[in-house]
């Protein structure tokens, strides 16, 4: 399709102010009579609650009040209603509130935190998963079961088993009965943090009137705003939550996760704001993990490269609240497949209260954890049978008329695996692998992916157009910018619909719920689609009200008018015209007289015919699917066992690329983060469940210098139905072959089959020694 | 027991009167209202709170405010007065902004460093970088953009 603005670049509407250090993020607001919170973190990550002792802390110098959850009530969640504000009787986990300063300054909500006593009765500790699943583990939740949840998700009382789902289809044994080749394997992909440079933090402000002022760095202040109006039973209308600008989030930001705890210590101070921003150390510890999955995976397949069936058991250690970590294991059930046709699946994932932080979206959400095992056991299995694993892969890859694990079925329109893998397989077959010499070993490998969305029954996205009368659009949007480039794709595709330069659209950066249309949550690489789809539908209304406004002026039928943005004129001679600035606010006869309406419109769009799951796990939940493939060169020096990437490949079906600059910049920094996972990051969690690098010292996020020295990145543009000019979402997937391209070059280069992540030099060096001896 | 501290902050006098320790990262964002410098570690990692002291980076967060007497300090609000510094547009031009969280400390680093030498290697602007942590965009856009600041920079100075 041939564009005039879609595909090309264009500058952000917000990077200046950015790099002036102009745009206000949450920490940046002061609002008069604010006041500073300080929350205590617990000494055990499972432990009763005896006493807590505030009296000191309440006698320091500026504090307004000292909370603790003693007289709280409610709990919440969006899935499982299993979290609570602020500990009652019992903490969980190590990042736990269990009491909160309010004062004058943070000095001295901070000097005052460290006078509150608090008397525990510790309590056996699990962090693992499979240490939470074993008969006679203790229990960290005594009422899992009796929680509200949505239907599709299925705890174990009296166990630690949040959620328990399966999919079936067709009939693993038989697939094990007809198979020539077995394989089996465990993989792991370890708890780590989304770790965007800015902190979480809220400022919740009760005020006299009865309602409910709350600023948040959220993806989702409409959430925010009904779970406050239900726990503080004041109707939705009268909170009104704000987002200002976002410095990066990548999932750990959406679904609610500290705002009720802010909430509750602001419920303590009435008529005045109350602010908490994290510190790193909070943010890694008391905000949301992402990941801690460990796959085990079976594959059958016959002796010709046919895969038949796949098994799947995947032990999330979901942390000590499930609410927003069940649905990606979910996630990490179904889409465990990867892009491949298996006529029999078995997927079981177990979502497992453990004595972590609680685990959330963290971009990729359930995909990168189940696809490093499938992409990984598939090289393993190649191997297995002497096959290429290239070719194995293509073999099997999923694609028009066949039908995945949920049992949708696939058409042209969800895109090519298969030729997104192709140019990844030319891009590095561009240049041979060199030989190994005195310094280094070197490896190749590659990984396809695929990702679903993650949605909900009423995940739309709403939109306000504008068309001023001066030519210049405003679009009011619910969606919200985290750095991945919304708003130039607002523009871009409102440009495009409307036929007016983007830089005439104006895209509002502060998200309201007060004033903003809409939008369930900003998550799953679904704005491109669903917001753009609804830019599209506004716009469209808007050019029906204006031709029905040009009607009066050109006495002529709407269906005869033309649009080209500037003029709208009779199709049938075209001379006879009107400018569309004319007719923007309705049309005026020359007497004054004016009729018609003003050229706005409202709008929204959702998936189409998304559903839940039935008894077989399956459903429509999956309905838009980005494929992809990725693939990479590194060495690995001899001495140190360091891993440098010198070049990867990834390759995306994205249906139609809007912004060229901006989609590159998605692809490297989304893999620099699979790259950090692979190679670097992991949340260090004792025994004790006491996290021992809660900071950016330890916690080592990859720097320039860590980034691949050559990224090709290539698109497929398979036009989608969904998305607006048949663009398709790309945000989460450029982690999900990180991981499993980088350890099966690793297998490539030096001929060890590492299961989990990160792939440290001083593993590396471990395991090349324990090869060397001959082990 | 107060201490007066008298520096020059973003080319003004200034005297601020200190009673505790305090970072320079604190001082500016909580007493003096710059918001411009970001926190994003709180422990002289990550970067996004570099200010220029006395023509150096340096981390602020980690930068005691006690040893603020007669230096000299730059902030980004002291490049962000009007017009968009070359740094900033080169940064902005090559798609280096996305949440834009770590930039402020990004510019503040090449100015320092291109002032002090502005003709830099390209070794020497992947050192700088290195002490600076980006989540969105895997560094690729700013090493670009970096370069084409050296040579704005450059070219400003030659006329």
């Amino acid at each position: 399709m041939d564009c005039l603005y879609v595909g090309k670049d264009f500058q952000r509407p917000d990077a200046i102010l950015k790099a002036q250090g102009k745009s206000v993020f949450l920490d940046d607001i002061r609002l008069p009579g604010m006041l500073y919170a300080e929350i205590l973190r617990p000494e055990y990550a499972h432990a009763k609650i005896i006493s807590i002792d505030t009296s000191a802390a309440e006698a320091c110098p500026g504090v307004v009040a000292v909370v603790t959850g003693a007289s709280c009530s409610y709990i919440y969640g969006d899935n499982i209603a299993d979290q609570i504000p602020m500990a009652v009787d019992k903490v969980r986990h190590i990042g736990e509130a269990v009491a909160a300063v309010i004062a004058e300054s943070t000095h001295q909500a901070r000097e005052a935190i460290k006078h509150i006593v608090v008397q525990y009765e510790p309590l056996p500790v699990q962090v693992d998963a499979l240490d939470s699943m074993r008969p006679g583990a203790v229990l960290i939740h005594e009422k899992n079961g009796e929680y509200w949840h949505l239907p599709a998700i299925h705890p174990v009382p009296g166990t630690n088993i949040a959620g328990h789902y399966r999919l079936k289809k067709g009939d693993f044994e038989q697939a094990l009965a007809e198979a020539d080749f077995v394989i089996e394997e465990e993989f792991n992909y370890p708890l780590i943090s989304c770790a965007a440079i800015e902190t979480h933090g809220a400022i919740v402000w009760f005020q006299n009137d009865g309602t409910i002022e709350c600023w948040s760095n959220s993806q989702c202040p409409f959430i925010i705003r009904d779970e406050l109006a239900h726990a503080y039973q004041v109707p939705s209308a009268a909170v009104r939550v704000r987002v200002p600008e976002i410095g990066g989030s990548f999932g750990y930001k959406s679904d609610i996760t500290i705002e009720h705890t802010v909430a509750w210590i602001a419920s303590h101070a009435k008529g005045r704001p109350v602010k908490w921003v994290a510190s790193r150390k909070a943010d890694l510890e008391s905000t949301l993990l992402g990941r801690g999955i460990r796959t085990r995976m079976k594959i059958a397949a016959r002796k010709d490269g046919k895969f038949l069936g796949i098994q799947v058991r995947s032990y999330h250690s979901t942390g000590a609240y499930a609410d927003t970590g069940v649905n990606v294991s979910h996630a990490a059930g179904h889409n465990a497949t990867g892009p491949y046709v298996f006529d029999h699946c078995d997927l079981q994932s177990f979502t497992v209260y453990t004595n972590t932080p609680p685990v959330g979206a963290c971009r990729g959400y359930g995909h990168p954890e189940g696809q490093f095992a499938v992409e990984r056991l598939i090289d393993m299995l190649a191997r297995k049978m002497g096959m290429d694993p290239f070719d194995l892969r293509e073999m099997n890859y999923i694609g028009p008329g066949s039908v995945n694990a949920l049992g949708e079925k696939m058409y042209v329109a969800n895109g090519s695996v298969r030729n997104c893998a192709e140019k990844v397989r030319k891009a590095l077959s561009a240049s041979p692998k060199p030989a190994e010499d005195e310094r280094f070993f070197y490896g190749r490998g590659f990984a396809a992916n695929m990702k679903s969305p993650k949605g909900a029954p009423f995940q739309t996205k709403g939109c306000i157009l504008k068309r001023n009368k001066d030519g210049s659009v405003t679009v009011t949007i619910g969606g919200l910018e985290v750095g991945q480039g919304l708003r130039t794709v607002v523009q871009q595709v409102a440009g495009e619909a409307l036929q007016v330069p983007p830089h005439k659209v104006r895209v509002n950066f502060e998200v309201d719920t007060l004033n903003s249309p809409y939008e369930w949550q900003t998550i799953g690489s679904m704005f491109t689609t669903m917001g753009g789809r609804a830019i599209v539908r506004a716009a469209n209304r808007v050019i029906a009200i204006l031709k029905k406004n040009a009607s009066y002026a050109l006495r002529c039928d709407e269906d005869f008018i033309g649009y080209d943005g500037q003029w709208l004129f009779v199709l049938s001679d075209p001379d006879c015209r009107i400018a569309v600035n004319d007719v923007a606010l309705g049309y005026m006869f020359p007497d004054g007289v004016t009729m018609g309406e003003l050229a706005q419109a409202t709008s929204d769009a959702r998936l189409p015919r998304y559903s839940g799951f039935d008894e077989n796990g399956q459903g429509g939940a999956g309905v838009s699917y980005t494929f992809g493939a990725q693939g990479c060169d590194l060495r690995i020096e001899k001495s140190t066992g360091k891993v440098t990437i010198d070049h990867f490949v990834s390759c995306f079906d994205v249906g139609k690329v809007i912004n060229p600059r901006q989609i590159r910049g998605q692809v490297t920094g989304g893999v620099l983060m699979g790259i950090g996972a692979s190679l670097y990051e992991k949340l260090e969690i004792g025994p004790d469940g006491k996290i021992t690098n809660p900071h950016f010292g330890k916690y080592h996020l990859p720097t320039a210098s860590e980034a691949p020295r050559l990224s090709t990145i290539e698109f497929v543009e398979t036009p989608d139905v969904v998305g607006p000019y048949g663009a398709r979402g790309v945000g989460e997937h450029p982690v999900l072959g990180a991981a499993p391209s980088i350890l099966n070059a690793v297998y490539d280069a030096i001929g060890i089959e590492f299961t989990d992540i990160p792939v440290t030099p001083t593993r590396i060096l471990a395991a090349l020694k324990l090869k060397g001896n001959g082990k | 027991m107060k201490e007066k501290v008298s520096f020059r902050l973003n080319g003004r006098a200034i005297s601020v009167e200190l009673d505790r320790e305090m970072k320079l990262l604190e001082l500016l964002r909580e007493e003096l209202n710059l918001t411009g410098t970001k926190c994003g570690c709180d422990n002289g990692v990550c970067g996004a709170c570099t200010v220029i002291l006395n023509g150096k980076a340096v981390k602020s967060c980690v930068t005691s405010s006690k040893k603020l007497e007669g230096a000299d300090v730059l902030t980004i609000e002291g490049l962000s007065v009007s017009a968009v510094h070359p740094i900033q547009q080169a940064l902005v031009d090559s798609g280096s902004v996305q949440c834009g969280f770590c930039t402020p400390g990004i510019v503040m680093e090449l100015h320092a460093l291109f002032t002090a030498n502005p003709g830099a290697e390209d070794a020497e602007i992947m050192k700088v970088l290195d002490r600076h942590l980006c989540r969105c965009t895997g560094y690729e856009a700013i090493l670009e953009g970096a370069k084409v600041a050296r040579s704005l920079v450059s070219a400003l100075l030659k006329r």
